[in-house]
Protein backbone atom coordinates (compact mmCIF):
# COMPACT_ATOMS: atom_id res chain seq x y z
CA UNK A 1 0.00 0.00 0.00
CA UNK A 2 2.43 1.97 1.21
CA UNK A 3 4.64 1.46 -2.37
CA UNK A 4 1.09 2.21 -4.56
CA UNK A 5 1.28 5.48 -2.65
CA UNK A 6 4.91 6.14 -3.28
CA UNK A 7 4.58 5.23 -7.13
CA UNK A 8 0.87 7.58 -7.35
CA UNK A 9 2.93 10.67 -5.78
CA UNK A 10 5.89 10.08 -7.94
CA UNK A 11 3.59 9.87 -11.28
CA UNK A 12 2.02 13.15 -10.21
CA UNK A 13 5.42 14.85 -9.86
CA UNK A 14 6.38 12.95 -13.04
CA UNK A 15 3.82 15.19 -14.81
CA UNK A 16 4.73 18.32 -12.99
CA UNK A 17 7.78 19.26 -14.75
CA UNK A 18 6.31 17.98 -18.30
CA UNK A 19 3.72 21.14 -17.22
CA UNK A 20 5.83 23.48 -15.89
CA UNK A 21 8.11 22.24 -19.23
CA UNK A 22 4.95 23.69 -21.53
CA UNK A 23 4.61 26.97 -19.64
CA UNK A 24 8.29 27.56 -20.46
CA UNK A 25 7.65 27.03 -23.99
CA UNK A 26 4.67 28.94 -24.24
CA UNK A 27 6.06 32.07 -26.22
CA UNK A 28 6.01 35.39 -23.57
CA UNK A 29 6.31 37.33 -26.65
CA UNK A 30 3.54 39.90 -28.03
CA UNK A 31 4.02 42.91 -30.35
CA UNK A 32 5.05 46.11 -28.41
CA UNK A 33 5.15 48.53 -30.49
CA UNK A 34 2.00 50.80 -32.24
CA UNK A 35 2.16 50.89 -35.91
CA UNK A 36 3.20 53.50 -37.72
CA UNK A 37 0.86 56.18 -38.87
CA UNK A 38 0.25 56.78 -42.56
CA UNK A 39 0.52 60.24 -43.54
CA UNK A 40 -2.49 61.62 -44.95
CA UNK A 41 -2.04 62.45 -49.13
CA UNK A 42 -5.20 64.19 -51.45
CA UNK A 43 -3.29 65.08 -54.64
CA UNK A 44 0.57 63.78 -54.59
CA UNK A 45 2.43 66.07 -56.02
CA UNK A 46 2.75 70.08 -54.61
CA UNK A 47 1.21 71.84 -57.63
CA UNK A 48 -1.38 70.89 -60.16
CA UNK A 49 -0.54 72.34 -63.52
CA UNK A 50 -0.22 76.28 -62.39
CA UNK A 51 -2.34 75.90 -58.96
CA UNK A 52 -0.98 74.77 -55.75
CA UNK A 53 -1.99 71.69 -53.86
CA UNK A 54 -1.69 71.51 -49.85
CA UNK A 55 1.11 68.70 -50.75
CA UNK A 56 4.66 69.43 -49.14
CA UNK A 57 7.93 68.03 -49.93
CA UNK A 58 9.44 66.93 -46.82
CA UNK A 59 11.90 67.97 -44.45
CA UNK A 60 15.57 67.88 -45.96
CA UNK A 61 13.92 67.23 -49.93
CA UNK A 62 14.61 69.17 -52.68
CA UNK A 63 12.57 70.02 -55.40
CA UNK A 64 13.75 71.07 -58.98
CA UNK A 65 11.51 71.66 -61.55
CA UNK A 66 11.33 72.96 -65.28
CA UNK A 67 8.34 73.44 -66.89
CA UNK A 68 7.73 74.90 -70.36
CA UNK A 69 4.70 76.77 -72.02
CA UNK A 70 4.59 76.73 -75.18
CA UNK A 71 3.34 79.63 -77.83
CA UNK A 72 2.20 78.63 -80.56
CA UNK A 73 -0.71 76.56 -80.42
CA UNK A 74 -1.37 73.23 -81.74
CA UNK A 75 -3.69 74.77 -84.31
CA UNK A 76 0.01 75.87 -85.84
CA UNK A 77 -0.37 72.70 -87.48
CA UNK A 78 2.57 70.99 -88.94
CA UNK A 79 4.68 73.85 -89.62
CA UNK A 80 5.25 74.48 -86.57
CA UNK A 81 5.85 71.56 -84.86
CA UNK A 82 1.81 71.49 -83.62
CA UNK A 83 3.90 74.39 -81.59
CA UNK A 84 6.72 72.17 -80.44
CA UNK A 85 8.88 74.62 -82.51
CA UNK A 86 8.53 77.54 -80.27
CA UNK A 87 8.92 80.26 -78.67
CA UNK A 88 8.37 79.08 -75.30
CA UNK A 89 7.97 80.46 -71.76
CA UNK A 90 10.20 78.94 -69.05
CA UNK A 91 9.96 78.14 -65.62
CA UNK A 92 12.72 76.96 -63.33
CA UNK A 93 11.86 76.52 -59.69
CA UNK A 94 14.19 75.19 -56.65
CA UNK A 95 11.93 73.95 -53.60
CA UNK A 96 13.50 72.72 -49.90
CA UNK A 97 11.19 71.12 -47.19
CA UNK A 98 12.49 73.10 -44.30
CA UNK A 99 10.13 70.86 -41.93
CA UNK A 100 7.86 67.99 -42.98
CA UNK A 101 4.99 70.85 -43.49
CA UNK A 102 7.06 74.16 -45.01
CA UNK A 103 8.51 73.98 -47.71
CA UNK A 104 10.25 77.37 -49.45
CA UNK A 105 10.18 78.01 -53.39
CA UNK A 106 12.77 80.18 -55.71
CA UNK A 107 10.79 80.51 -58.90
CA UNK A 108 12.20 81.84 -62.16
CA UNK A 109 9.94 82.69 -65.16
CA UNK A 110 11.39 83.81 -69.06
CA UNK A 111 8.41 85.82 -69.29
CA UNK A 112 9.19 89.48 -67.78
CA UNK A 113 11.94 88.13 -66.25
CA UNK A 114 9.49 86.85 -62.77
CA UNK A 115 11.62 85.88 -60.02
CA UNK A 116 9.44 84.88 -57.00
CA UNK A 117 10.72 83.55 -53.56
CA UNK A 118 7.66 81.78 -51.85
CA UNK A 119 6.53 79.44 -48.98
CA UNK A 120 3.65 77.16 -48.07
CA UNK A 121 2.52 75.30 -44.73
CA UNK A 122 0.48 72.84 -44.83
CA UNK A 123 -0.51 73.14 -41.27
CA UNK A 124 -3.53 70.46 -41.04
CA UNK A 125 -4.73 67.11 -42.41
CA UNK A 126 -7.42 64.66 -41.34
CA UNK A 127 -10.49 62.61 -41.87
CA UNK A 128 -13.92 64.81 -41.96
CA UNK A 129 -16.73 61.99 -41.97
CA UNK A 130 -14.08 59.74 -43.34
CA UNK A 131 -12.89 62.28 -45.68
CA UNK A 132 -9.09 62.75 -46.42
CA UNK A 133 -8.30 66.42 -46.31
CA UNK A 134 -5.38 68.54 -46.14
CA UNK A 135 -5.81 72.21 -45.37
CA UNK A 136 -2.81 74.60 -46.68
CA UNK A 137 -1.10 78.82 -47.02
CA UNK A 138 0.89 79.46 -49.07
CA UNK A 139 2.72 82.99 -50.32
CA UNK A 140 5.18 85.16 -52.68
CA UNK A 141 6.54 88.08 -53.40
CA UNK A 142 7.68 88.30 -57.21
CA UNK A 143 9.67 91.30 -59.22
CA UNK A 144 9.23 91.72 -62.39
CA UNK A 145 13.02 92.64 -63.61
CA UNK A 146 12.36 93.02 -67.02
CA UNK A 147 9.85 95.37 -66.45
CA UNK A 148 11.33 98.74 -68.82
CA UNK A 149 9.83 102.10 -69.80
CA UNK A 150 7.57 100.64 -72.48
CA UNK A 151 5.30 99.70 -69.15
CA UNK A 152 4.38 103.39 -69.35
CA UNK A 153 5.02 106.07 -66.19
CA UNK A 154 5.85 105.04 -62.68
CA UNK A 155 7.10 100.91 -64.38
CA UNK A 156 9.46 101.47 -61.29
CA UNK A 157 6.84 100.95 -58.89
CA UNK A 158 4.58 97.89 -60.81
CA UNK A 159 7.52 95.39 -60.80
CA UNK A 160 6.74 94.01 -57.59
CA UNK A 161 3.85 91.90 -57.31
CA UNK A 162 2.64 89.39 -54.48
CA UNK A 163 0.03 86.86 -52.96
CA UNK A 164 -1.62 84.97 -50.89
CA UNK A 165 -3.30 81.45 -50.97
CA UNK A 166 -5.27 79.03 -48.77
CA UNK A 167 -5.54 75.54 -50.00
CA UNK A 168 -8.05 73.14 -48.96
CA UNK A 169 -7.98 69.71 -50.42
CA UNK A 170 -9.96 66.50 -49.77
CA UNK A 171 -10.15 63.00 -51.33
CA UNK A 172 -12.79 60.73 -52.84
CA UNK A 173 -13.06 57.33 -52.71
CA UNK A 174 -9.19 57.07 -53.12
CA UNK A 175 -9.18 58.32 -56.60
CA UNK A 176 -10.58 61.71 -57.27
CA UNK A 177 -8.75 64.20 -55.32
CA UNK A 178 -10.59 67.60 -55.66
CA UNK A 179 -9.39 71.13 -54.63
CA UNK A 180 -9.99 75.01 -53.86
CA UNK A 181 -7.52 77.61 -54.11
CA UNK A 182 -8.43 81.28 -52.80
CA UNK A 183 -6.14 83.89 -53.89
CA UNK A 184 -5.31 87.02 -53.00
CA UNK A 185 -3.14 88.41 -55.90
CA UNK A 186 -1.55 92.28 -55.29
CA UNK A 187 -0.74 93.99 -58.97
CA UNK A 188 -2.32 91.45 -60.80
CA UNK A 189 -1.86 93.59 -64.19
CA UNK A 190 1.63 94.84 -64.04
CA UNK A 191 1.19 96.57 -67.32
CA UNK A 192 -1.96 98.66 -65.92
CA UNK A 193 -1.15 101.95 -64.42
CA UNK A 194 -2.89 101.34 -61.45
CA UNK A 195 -2.39 98.66 -58.91
CA UNK A 196 -5.02 96.22 -59.32
CA UNK A 197 -5.83 93.50 -56.68
CA UNK A 198 -7.93 90.85 -56.87
CA UNK A 199 -9.21 87.44 -55.50
CA UNK A 200 -9.10 84.80 -57.41
CA UNK A 201 -10.74 81.17 -56.68
CA UNK A 202 -9.12 77.87 -58.29
CA UNK A 203 -10.37 74.64 -58.76
CA UNK A 204 -8.82 71.40 -59.43
CA UNK A 205 -9.29 67.62 -59.62
CA UNK A 206 -7.00 64.68 -60.32
CA UNK A 207 -8.51 61.01 -60.78
CA UNK A 208 -5.87 58.74 -59.93
CA UNK A 209 -6.50 55.96 -62.14
CA UNK A 210 -3.28 53.54 -62.02
CA UNK A 211 -0.66 53.59 -59.67
CA UNK A 212 1.40 55.91 -61.97
CA UNK A 213 -1.18 57.35 -64.41
CA UNK A 214 -3.60 59.99 -63.59
CA UNK A 215 -5.64 62.96 -65.22
CA UNK A 216 -6.02 66.66 -63.84
CA UNK A 217 -7.84 69.97 -64.59
CA UNK A 218 -7.97 73.20 -63.14
CA UNK A 219 -9.41 76.28 -63.62
CA UNK A 220 -8.70 79.80 -62.23
CA UNK A 221 -11.51 82.48 -62.05
CA UNK A 222 -10.21 85.79 -62.44
CA UNK A 223 -11.07 89.18 -62.86
CA UNK A 224 -11.10 90.47 -66.74
CA UNK A 225 -8.41 93.07 -67.37
CA UNK A 226 -7.04 94.74 -70.47
CA UNK A 227 -4.41 92.18 -71.18
CA UNK A 228 -6.03 89.71 -69.34
CA UNK A 229 -9.27 89.20 -70.30
CA UNK A 230 -9.67 85.67 -69.59
CA UNK A 231 -9.68 82.90 -66.91
CA UNK A 232 -6.87 80.04 -67.18
CA UNK A 233 -8.32 76.33 -67.85
CA UNK A 234 -6.09 73.47 -68.35
CA UNK A 235 -6.09 70.04 -68.55
CA UNK A 236 -3.76 67.10 -68.91
CA UNK A 237 -2.04 63.39 -67.76
CA UNK A 238 0.20 63.51 -65.02
CA UNK A 239 3.10 60.33 -64.94
CA UNK A 240 4.50 59.42 -61.28
CA UNK A 241 7.58 57.48 -60.42
CA UNK A 242 9.44 57.72 -57.27
CA UNK A 243 10.69 60.93 -57.44
CA UNK A 244 8.98 62.83 -60.35
CA UNK A 245 6.65 63.97 -62.22
CA UNK A 246 5.58 64.10 -65.76
CA UNK A 247 2.88 66.78 -66.44
CA UNK A 248 1.79 67.13 -69.98
CA UNK A 249 -0.70 69.63 -70.52
CA UNK A 250 -2.88 71.50 -73.02
CA UNK A 251 -3.76 75.28 -71.61
CA UNK A 252 -4.88 78.35 -72.81
CA UNK A 253 -1.96 79.90 -70.30
CA UNK A 254 1.06 80.20 -70.94
CA UNK A 255 2.10 82.74 -68.22
CA UNK A 256 4.19 80.30 -65.88
CA UNK A 257 4.96 81.91 -62.40
CA UNK A 258 1.82 82.63 -59.61
CA UNK A 259 1.65 86.41 -59.84
CA UNK A 260 1.79 86.25 -63.92
CA UNK A 261 -0.78 83.13 -63.53
CA UNK A 262 -3.59 84.14 -61.18
CA UNK A 263 -3.99 87.09 -63.35
CA UNK A 264 -5.79 85.57 -65.91
CA UNK A 265 -4.68 84.98 -69.65
CA UNK A 266 -5.27 87.27 -72.97
CA UNK A 267 -6.25 84.05 -74.80
CA UNK A 268 -9.18 82.64 -75.02
CA UNK A 269 -10.52 78.72 -73.97
CA UNK A 270 -11.23 77.82 -77.26
CA UNK A 271 -9.43 74.50 -78.91
CA UNK A 272 -7.68 76.00 -81.95
CA UNK A 273 -5.93 78.29 -78.71
CA UNK A 274 -4.38 75.53 -76.98
CA UNK A 275 -1.22 75.79 -76.36
CA UNK A 276 1.09 72.45 -75.42
CA UNK A 277 2.90 72.52 -72.17
CA UNK A 278 5.03 70.45 -69.68
CA UNK A 279 6.16 70.64 -65.99
CA UNK A 280 8.78 67.56 -65.12
CA UNK A 281 10.14 67.79 -61.16
CA UNK A 282 12.40 65.66 -59.54
CA UNK A 283 12.46 65.14 -55.37
CA UNK A 284 16.42 64.46 -54.54
CA UNK A 285 17.99 64.32 -51.01
CA UNK A 286 21.52 65.05 -51.13
CA UNK B 1 10.07 -8.81 -4.74
CA UNK B 2 9.11 -8.62 -8.28
CA UNK B 3 6.68 -5.98 -7.90
CA UNK B 4 9.50 -3.79 -6.05
CA UNK B 5 11.86 -4.38 -9.50
CA UNK B 6 8.84 -3.38 -11.08
CA UNK B 7 8.49 -0.04 -9.29
CA UNK B 8 12.23 0.47 -8.80
CA UNK B 9 11.99 0.84 -12.82
CA UNK B 10 9.19 2.54 -12.84
CA UNK B 11 11.01 5.40 -10.36
CA UNK B 12 14.00 5.03 -12.85
CA UNK B 13 11.30 5.57 -15.95
CA UNK B 14 9.79 8.81 -14.24
CA UNK B 15 13.32 10.24 -13.35
CA UNK B 16 14.46 10.00 -16.90
CA UNK B 17 10.90 11.31 -18.28
CA UNK B 18 11.49 14.34 -15.83
CA UNK B 19 15.16 14.87 -17.28
CA UNK B 20 14.54 14.24 -20.81
CA UNK B 21 13.21 17.43 -21.81
CA UNK B 22 15.62 20.53 -22.47
CA UNK B 23 14.61 23.48 -21.72
CA UNK B 24 14.24 26.40 -23.40
CA UNK B 25 14.96 29.83 -22.82
CA UNK B 26 13.39 32.96 -24.16
CA UNK B 27 15.69 36.11 -25.62
CA UNK B 28 13.12 39.05 -27.04
CA UNK B 29 14.66 41.35 -29.51
CA UNK B 30 16.05 44.43 -26.75
CA UNK B 31 13.70 47.25 -28.09
CA UNK B 32 16.24 49.62 -26.08
CA UNK B 33 19.54 48.89 -27.95
CA UNK B 34 19.91 49.84 -30.94
CA UNK B 35 17.87 47.80 -34.25
CA UNK B 36 18.69 48.07 -37.97
CA UNK B 37 16.69 46.90 -40.90
CA UNK B 38 18.40 48.05 -44.33
CA UNK B 39 16.98 47.08 -47.86
CA UNK B 40 19.72 48.49 -50.70
CA UNK B 41 18.51 48.24 -54.69
CA UNK B 42 20.96 48.82 -57.51
CA UNK B 43 20.34 49.73 -61.03
CA UNK B 44 22.45 51.32 -63.34
CA UNK B 45 21.07 54.02 -63.04
CA UNK B 46 20.01 54.87 -59.34
CA UNK B 47 20.63 53.47 -56.04
CA UNK B 48 18.53 53.38 -53.34
CA UNK B 49 18.67 52.52 -49.43
CA UNK B 50 15.71 52.03 -47.37
CA UNK B 51 15.90 51.93 -42.99
CA UNK B 52 13.68 50.85 -40.06
CA UNK B 53 14.34 50.38 -36.29
CA UNK B 54 10.63 48.57 -36.27
CA UNK B 55 12.15 45.09 -35.89
CA UNK B 56 10.75 42.87 -33.03
CA UNK B 57 10.24 39.23 -31.86
CA UNK B 58 11.78 36.28 -30.29
CA UNK B 59 14.07 33.36 -30.15
CA UNK B 60 13.63 30.32 -28.03
CA UNK B 61 16.84 28.91 -27.17
CA UNK B 62 17.52 25.59 -25.58
CA UNK B 63 19.52 25.65 -22.19
CA UNK B 64 22.33 23.85 -23.57
CA UNK B 65 24.36 24.76 -26.20
CA UNK B 66 24.01 22.22 -29.31
CA UNK B 67 27.63 21.25 -30.08
CA UNK B 68 29.42 23.25 -32.65
CA UNK B 69 28.57 21.95 -36.02
CA UNK B 70 25.14 20.80 -35.32
CA UNK B 71 21.55 21.64 -35.39
CA UNK B 72 19.89 23.28 -32.38
CA UNK B 73 17.14 20.94 -32.05
CA UNK B 74 14.21 22.53 -29.99
CA UNK B 75 15.03 26.08 -30.98
CA UNK B 76 12.50 28.68 -32.48
CA UNK B 77 12.64 31.89 -33.69
CA UNK B 78 10.04 34.62 -35.31
CA UNK B 79 10.91 38.41 -36.12
CA UNK B 80 8.89 40.54 -37.78
CA UNK B 81 9.62 44.24 -39.59
CA UNK B 82 6.74 46.85 -39.15
CA UNK B 83 6.37 47.80 -43.08
CA UNK B 84 5.30 51.18 -42.86
CA UNK B 85 7.96 52.56 -41.26
CA UNK B 86 10.51 52.13 -43.93
CA UNK B 87 12.27 55.56 -45.09
CA UNK B 88 14.02 55.57 -48.50
CA UNK B 89 14.69 59.52 -47.50
CA UNK B 90 11.75 60.59 -50.36
CA UNK B 91 8.41 60.61 -49.07
CA UNK B 92 6.85 59.99 -52.29
CA UNK B 93 9.20 57.23 -52.85
CA UNK B 94 8.02 55.62 -49.34
CA UNK B 95 4.64 56.47 -50.37
CA UNK B 96 5.16 54.63 -53.69
CA UNK B 97 6.91 51.76 -51.47
CA UNK B 98 3.86 51.25 -48.81
CA UNK B 99 1.19 51.73 -51.86
CA UNK B 100 2.08 50.07 -54.90
CA UNK B 101 4.38 47.62 -53.89
CA UNK B 102 4.50 46.41 -50.67
CA UNK B 103 0.48 47.24 -50.28
CA UNK B 104 1.56 47.84 -46.48
CA UNK B 105 -2.32 48.47 -45.26
CA UNK B 106 -3.53 44.85 -46.50
CA UNK B 107 0.50 43.06 -45.62
CA UNK B 108 1.59 45.31 -42.83
CA UNK B 109 4.63 43.16 -41.27
CA UNK B 110 7.48 40.72 -43.51
CA UNK B 111 7.83 37.83 -41.34
CA UNK B 112 10.68 35.13 -40.69
CA UNK B 113 10.01 31.87 -38.55
CA UNK B 114 11.57 28.97 -38.29
CA UNK B 115 14.70 27.31 -36.17
CA UNK B 116 18.09 28.11 -35.26
CA UNK B 117 19.61 25.88 -38.10
CA UNK B 118 23.31 25.25 -37.49
CA UNK B 119 25.91 26.61 -35.58
CA UNK B 120 29.79 27.18 -36.09
CA UNK B 121 32.64 28.99 -34.59
CA UNK B 122 33.36 32.13 -36.14
CA UNK B 123 36.26 34.19 -34.66
CA UNK B 124 36.60 34.42 -31.00
CA UNK B 125 33.28 34.33 -29.16
CA UNK B 126 31.46 34.93 -32.40
CA UNK B 127 29.01 32.21 -33.55
CA UNK B 128 28.25 31.73 -37.17
CA UNK B 129 24.62 31.00 -37.17
CA UNK B 130 22.02 29.38 -39.86
CA UNK B 131 18.41 30.59 -39.33
CA UNK B 132 16.19 28.50 -41.85
CA UNK B 133 12.19 28.92 -42.04
CA UNK B 134 9.92 30.70 -43.61
CA UNK B 135 9.67 34.36 -45.56
CA UNK B 136 6.32 35.76 -45.63
CA UNK B 137 6.16 39.35 -47.36
CA UNK B 138 3.18 40.83 -49.14
CA UNK B 139 1.01 37.49 -48.84
CA UNK B 140 3.94 34.52 -50.41
CA UNK B 141 5.69 32.69 -48.13
CA UNK B 142 9.01 31.31 -49.18
CA UNK B 143 11.32 28.79 -47.24
CA UNK B 144 15.00 30.59 -46.69
CA UNK B 145 18.16 30.41 -44.89
CA UNK B 146 19.42 33.09 -43.52
CA UNK B 147 23.01 33.65 -42.48
CA UNK B 148 23.92 35.54 -39.08
CA UNK B 149 27.15 36.36 -37.19
CA UNK B 150 25.53 36.16 -33.37
CA UNK B 151 28.20 37.55 -30.77
CA UNK B 152 27.34 37.77 -26.72
CA UNK B 153 26.34 41.77 -25.43
CA UNK B 154 25.23 42.27 -22.16
CA UNK B 155 23.22 39.38 -21.46
CA UNK B 156 22.36 38.22 -24.52
CA UNK B 157 23.44 38.19 -27.77
CA UNK B 158 23.68 40.63 -31.03
CA UNK B 159 22.61 39.34 -34.39
CA UNK B 160 23.99 40.14 -37.80
CA UNK B 161 22.74 39.07 -40.79
CA UNK B 162 23.00 39.49 -44.88
CA UNK B 163 20.77 38.12 -47.42
CA UNK B 164 18.86 38.51 -50.47
CA UNK B 165 15.67 38.61 -51.65
CA UNK B 166 13.44 38.98 -55.26
CA UNK B 167 10.52 40.55 -55.50
CA UNK B 168 9.09 38.50 -57.76
CA UNK B 169 9.37 35.66 -55.24
CA UNK B 170 7.14 37.15 -53.42
CA UNK B 171 4.42 38.58 -56.24
CA UNK B 172 5.66 42.32 -55.74
CA UNK B 173 5.12 43.74 -59.53
CA UNK B 174 7.29 46.30 -60.71
CA UNK B 175 6.22 48.47 -63.39
CA UNK B 176 8.58 48.23 -67.03
CA UNK B 177 9.13 51.98 -66.52
CA UNK B 178 10.16 51.79 -63.20
CA UNK B 179 12.72 48.43 -63.82
CA UNK B 180 15.04 51.40 -64.44
CA UNK B 181 15.16 52.23 -61.14
CA UNK B 182 14.23 49.48 -58.98
CA UNK B 183 15.78 46.05 -59.24
CA UNK B 184 14.54 42.85 -58.75
CA UNK B 185 17.07 41.42 -56.08
CA UNK B 186 16.80 43.53 -52.94
CA UNK B 187 20.23 43.18 -50.40
CA UNK B 188 18.59 42.80 -46.71
CA UNK B 189 21.03 43.25 -43.49
CA UNK B 190 19.49 42.96 -40.12
CA UNK B 191 21.36 44.01 -37.10
CA UNK B 192 19.70 43.99 -33.46
CA UNK B 193 20.29 42.46 -29.89
CA UNK B 194 18.23 39.95 -28.16
CA UNK B 195 18.07 39.60 -24.49
CA UNK B 196 16.50 37.00 -22.20
CA UNK B 197 13.06 37.73 -20.75
CA UNK B 198 13.11 38.45 -16.90
CA UNK B 199 11.54 35.51 -15.17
Amino acid sequence: MKLRSMIAALLVLSFTPTVLYAMEQSVGWHRREDTTALPITVFHSTQSANLPTAQTIFKGEWQFEISHRFQPPFSAGSDALWGLDGPIYNRLGLSYGVTDRVMMSVLRSNLEDNLELGAKWRFREGHLKGLPYQLAVMGGLASNTSVGPSYGPGYRNREAQSYAQFILDALLADRLALGVVTSYLNNAQIADTRTLNEVTVGLNAQLYLARMFSVFTEWNASKSYEGLRHDALTFGLEIETGGHFFKLMASNSERPNPTQFLGGTPIAFTPHQWRFGFNLTRILRF
Amino acid sequence: MQLKRMNSAALVLILLLRLTPALAREYDVNLQAKRDVRFRSTTDVNEFEGVTDHIDGYVLLPDTAPPLGEDAKDSELHFEVELASLDTGIGLRNRHMRDNYLQVEKYPYAVFSGTVAHVESASGDTLQVTAKGEMQIHGKKKQMSIPCTVSPEDSGYRVHGAFTVLLSDFDISIPKIMFLQLDNEIHLEVDFAVEPIKD
